[in-house]
């Protein structure tokens, strides 16, 4: 039973008898962030040189990455940035005019056929009969997926389990809520059991829960051993949710690599977040006079409890804790204040919107 | 009110402006004029009635695609609203019923009236060639306008009344076939009742009921106007019925569309798990003939009833006859067997241009290319198998057509010879290919355009097809062979294929993948 829910399992099977991607094709940066990811790794996506124009728009220029199996990569930009674009190349809809795209190491331009068997693309916009119900629907994709009706009744049960949809089986779709129908989008695509997920904006539309129970589901996906790539405008979830991440703008990649080393990097010295258990009249006062502190703020609608600290040149964390501590102050927590993913999209894309 | 109904009729003309299509389906018909001028030169050629013959046979086409593409055309406009789901925000906009109504249809109408007013000018050449005059060219016109706009509010009614673009393009498509079918078959069968069987009343209503249906019958109409002038005025029964009829139907669309358009609502967004009443079989080994089949025609129960339907119109025909000739005998004779065979062949050919033009297209509009070009299904497999889904819906028809040719062919082959039969044959495989392909590249102008380009073909393909048979007898005569029919057909056949059914399935299958990859 593939779609089990299993516990985590962070494994990354090393293809040894598949062709070696090109010494560059995993970054050194991607290397050092997950200890389990070797060389020898053949990536889920390579995607090299990926260049495409439109009646004269270059809509993809130059465009490199790849994703690791096994990992939830995030794919954002604006809109307009060509992320519909090289998803469609990704998933062989679409040739590109140069460049090249690799799945598992085979090629998308040769082995269409194969590639498109290992992988589930969930487009951007619905694309379901919603005539059907729901084990109509996985049916029939089943059936064109050259599954046997015993393999479809099992698999159909295992993917309506992992969505949660196994109440709903027999109802038609058109009676759906647009979050189940996102959910049946994506059992759908798991229907053929494919290695990797390419799922276009699955949060576009949905509601909180339903945006959280989707991320939730893709949590799953991973814990079972399939790479998901997703491009989403959701950028607070995909921190939360993504290993690594590709910023794309205006046709070309402007950062590709983990989450963290993302929001981690910064031109400046590094702030700290500091956080008491209760609000102490003057204290902001005092940390500021402290030896080792360059700059104390209080976030935005801070309950009086929350600061973000600037040491001094050449001071560690530990160094800051350690002067934070001498003031024996009722600590709840003390941290690396970490970019978020919005403003680390703000530094990398550009304002308006591509001509 | 006036300025939101402003606003979405110049919205339409400026889209109806924008695209090709219309300008497309304008330009058809301004060289049909000059192809039917052509014909009508060849064919009358000598007479002093070029300009009679000419027009006639404009007439009968317009006639033709009115019904046809005007039914699939009107029963949209409010329909693809609620398709879209847009008819609330249009009416949370604050336009009213009357708005919506006016705002959506009128500009298809104009539109649609403008296709007829590029035919005017070109039909007073029929003036200049002989055998009508200027007068009764006004007057066929304004019949055909009458015709058109009934057509365009009676659609809008089933629009309105109608969840569904599908449903009401059914309702309006089997309503028209009614009206065309009824007077025929209620004059055949009042004429073989014999007298005493019914009650004076009844029989009165179906003695009368032909008559009164005519009244607004374009083809009486224009029949009346270019062969009978002196007895006719200028404006008749028809144009000031068939313009009453319209208005009542927009009336009533318009008052009743707040009330229907909220139990489709309902029904559509009901609070509960919404369920299918019958249960659809385990999918075929072939997906999407399984998908086309039961939810593109409708399954076993359409399939059902349209078989019940063909043994109850063969029944009636049968009862008919042993009334008329008082004898029983299941073979149809004389006019009965070449009628009933009529009445399956137009049911036929109308299934097959609307599958054919829809079946394609239903993909497209709920934007499931992509997603079953994703399979590993080729492009020609998921083309053949939809089609194969289509034919096996159309099976009743095709059953009941070839019965009726089998058991009553004597009667059949009096009206037209077995030639014509698979002339008519080929011209709707032929047709169905064409529509499938206009389907993939507009939306509405499908229908008009496969009319408009089988009647071009039809002088093309029927000429060759008619006389290769013969040329392959000849060429077995003259190698001593003995001519074989069937070899010559299946020549024939062979040749069609080539020469105008394949570069079509090429054409279909490249852009169905380019689409596909949007």
């Amino acid at each position: 039973m593939r779609f089990q829910k299993t516990p985590a399992v962070r494994t990354v099977p090393v293809a040894v008898h598949q062709p070696q991607p090109p010494q560059d094709f995993v970054p050194e940066s991607q290397l050092q962030s997950m200890p389990a990811i070797t060389r020898d790794t053949v990536p889920a996506i390579s995607v090299s040189g990926l260049s495409h124009a439109f009646r004269g728009h270059q809509a993809l220029s130059n465009v490199s990455f790849c994703v690791l199996p096994q990992t939830l990569h995030g794919f954002v930009g604006p809109n307009g940035a060509g992320k519909t674009t090289t998803m469609r190349m990704i998933c062989t809809l679409l040739q590109p005019n140069r460049g090249e795209v690799e799945i598992f190491g085979s090629n998308v331009r040769q082995n269409a056929p194969a590639v498109r068997r290992r992988i589930g693309y969930m487009p951007d916009h619905f694309s379901m009969y919603r005539q059907m119900t729901v084990a109509e629907y996985l049916d029939f994709f089943g059936t064109a997926y050259g599954l046997t009706q015993q393999q479809r009744d099992r698999v159909i049960g295992d993917v309506l389990t992992l969505t949660d949809m196994e109440g709903r089986r027999n109802d038609l779709i058109s009676g759906l809520s647009r979050g189940m129908q996102q959910r049946v989008s994506l059992a759908r695509v798991l229907v053929h059991d494919p290695d990797l997920l390419l799922l276009d904006e699955p949060a576009s539309g949905l509601d909180p829960r339903a945006r959280i129970e989707l991320m939730e589901i893709l949590r799953e996906l991973r814990r079972i051993g399939k790479t998901v790539f997703i491009s989403s405008h959701i950028l607070s979830e995909l921190a939360d949710l993504c290993d690594a991440v590709t910023v794309i703008d205006r046709g070309q990649v402007r950062y590709s690599g983990p989450m963290d080393l993302l929001l981690d990097s910064t031109d400046q010295q590094p702030l700290w977040n500091l956080r008491l258990t209760t609000v102490l009249p003057g204290i902001i006062e005092k940390i500021k006079a402290l030896p080792g502190v360059a700059e104390v703020t209080e976030p935005e609608f801070s309950s009086g409890r929350d600061f973000i600290i600037r040491p001094a040149e050449g001071l560690t964390g530990n160094d800051l804790l350690r002067e934070m501590l001498s003031l024996d102050l009722p600590l709840a927590s003390f941290g690396l204040q970490r970019r978020h993913l919005n403003d680390a999209f703000m530094d990398l894309t550009t304002r308006g919107v591509p001509a | 009110m006036i300025s939101g109904t402003t606003a979405l009729f110049v919205w339409t003309l400026r889209a109806d402006n924008r695209s090709v299509w219309p300008h497309v389906v304008r330009g058809a018909f301004a060289f049909m004029m000059l192809f039917t001028l052509a014909l009508a030169w060849t064919d009358a050629f000598g007479t002093t009635r070029i300009g009679l013959r000419f027009f006639e046979t404009i007439c009968g086409l317009n006639i033709l695609i009115i019904s046809v593409a005007g039914i699939s055309y009107f029963s949209t406009a409010v329909t693809e609203e609620k398709d879209a789901g847009t008819l609330a925000l249009l009416q949370l906009a604050g336009m009213s019923p009357l708005a919506i109504t006016l705002g959506k249809s009128t500009s298809r109408l104009v539109s649609s009236l403008m296709l007829l007013a590029v035919q005017v000018p070109f039909s007073f050449l029929a003036v200049t060639l002989g055998g009508v005059l200027w007068q009764q060219l006004l007057a066929a016109w304004c019949a055909l306008a009458a015709w058109l706009i009934l057509v365009a509010n009676a659609a809008l009614l089933c629009s309105a009344r109608c969840a569904t673009s599908g449903r009401a393009a059914a309702v309006a498509g089997s309503s028209a076939i009614l009206f065309f079918l009824l007077p025929a078959v209620t004059r055949t069968t009042t004429a073989a009742i014999p007298p005493g069987l019914l009650p004076n009343a009844v029989l009165t209503i179906l003695t009368n009921l032909p008559g009164a249906l005519e009244i607004v019958s374009p083809y009486r109409r224009i029949d009346q106007i270019l062969n009978d002038w002196q007895n006719t005025g200028f404006f008749s029964s028809q144009f000031t019925l068939s313009l009453l009829l319209a208005a009542t139907c927009f009336a009533v669309s318009t008052l009743r569309l707040t009330a229907w358009a909220r139990n489709a609502s309902d029904t559509d967004s009901q609070s509960g798990p919404a369920k299918r009443r019958l249960p659809v079989e385990r999918c075929w080994k072939l997906p999407l003939t399984w998908r086309d089949f039961h939810f593109y025609t409708g399954g076993w129960p359409f399939f059902t009833m349209k078989f019940l339907a063909g043994i109850a119109v063969y029944a009636a025909f049968v009862a008919i006859q042993q009334v008329s000739t008082g004898r029983w005998n299941i073979v149809l004779e004389n006019d009965f067997g070449w009628t009933a065979m009529l009445v399956y062949a137009s049911v036929l050919t109308v299934e097959v241009l609307l599958y054919a033009s829809g079946s394609l297209f239903s993909e497209l509009r709920q934007s499931t290319q992509s997603t079953i070009a994703m399979t590993p299904c080729s492009a020609v497999s998921i083309l053949l198998q939809k089609a194969a889904g289509c034919l096996i819906a159309v099976l009743p028809a095709v059953f009941w057509s070839m019965f009726t040719l089998a058991v009553s062919h004597t009667s059949v082959t009096t009206l037209v010879d077995m030639d014509t039969i698979v002339v008519w044959g080929l011209m709707l495989i032929f047709s169905s290919h064409v529509a499938a392909l206009f389907s993939l590249y507009t939306r509405w102008a499908a229908l008009p355009l496969t009319v408009l380009v089988s009647f071009f073909a039809f002088f093309v393909i029927a000429g060759p097809v008619l006389t290769i048979p013969d040329v392959v007898d000849r060429i077995a005569i003259t190698h001593n062979y003995r001519p074989s029919r069937l070899f010559a057909w299946t020549i024939t056949a062979f040749w069609t294929w080539l020469f105008t059914l394949l570069p079509l399935q090429l054409w279909i299958r490249d852009q169905w993948i380019k689409l596909s990859r949007q």
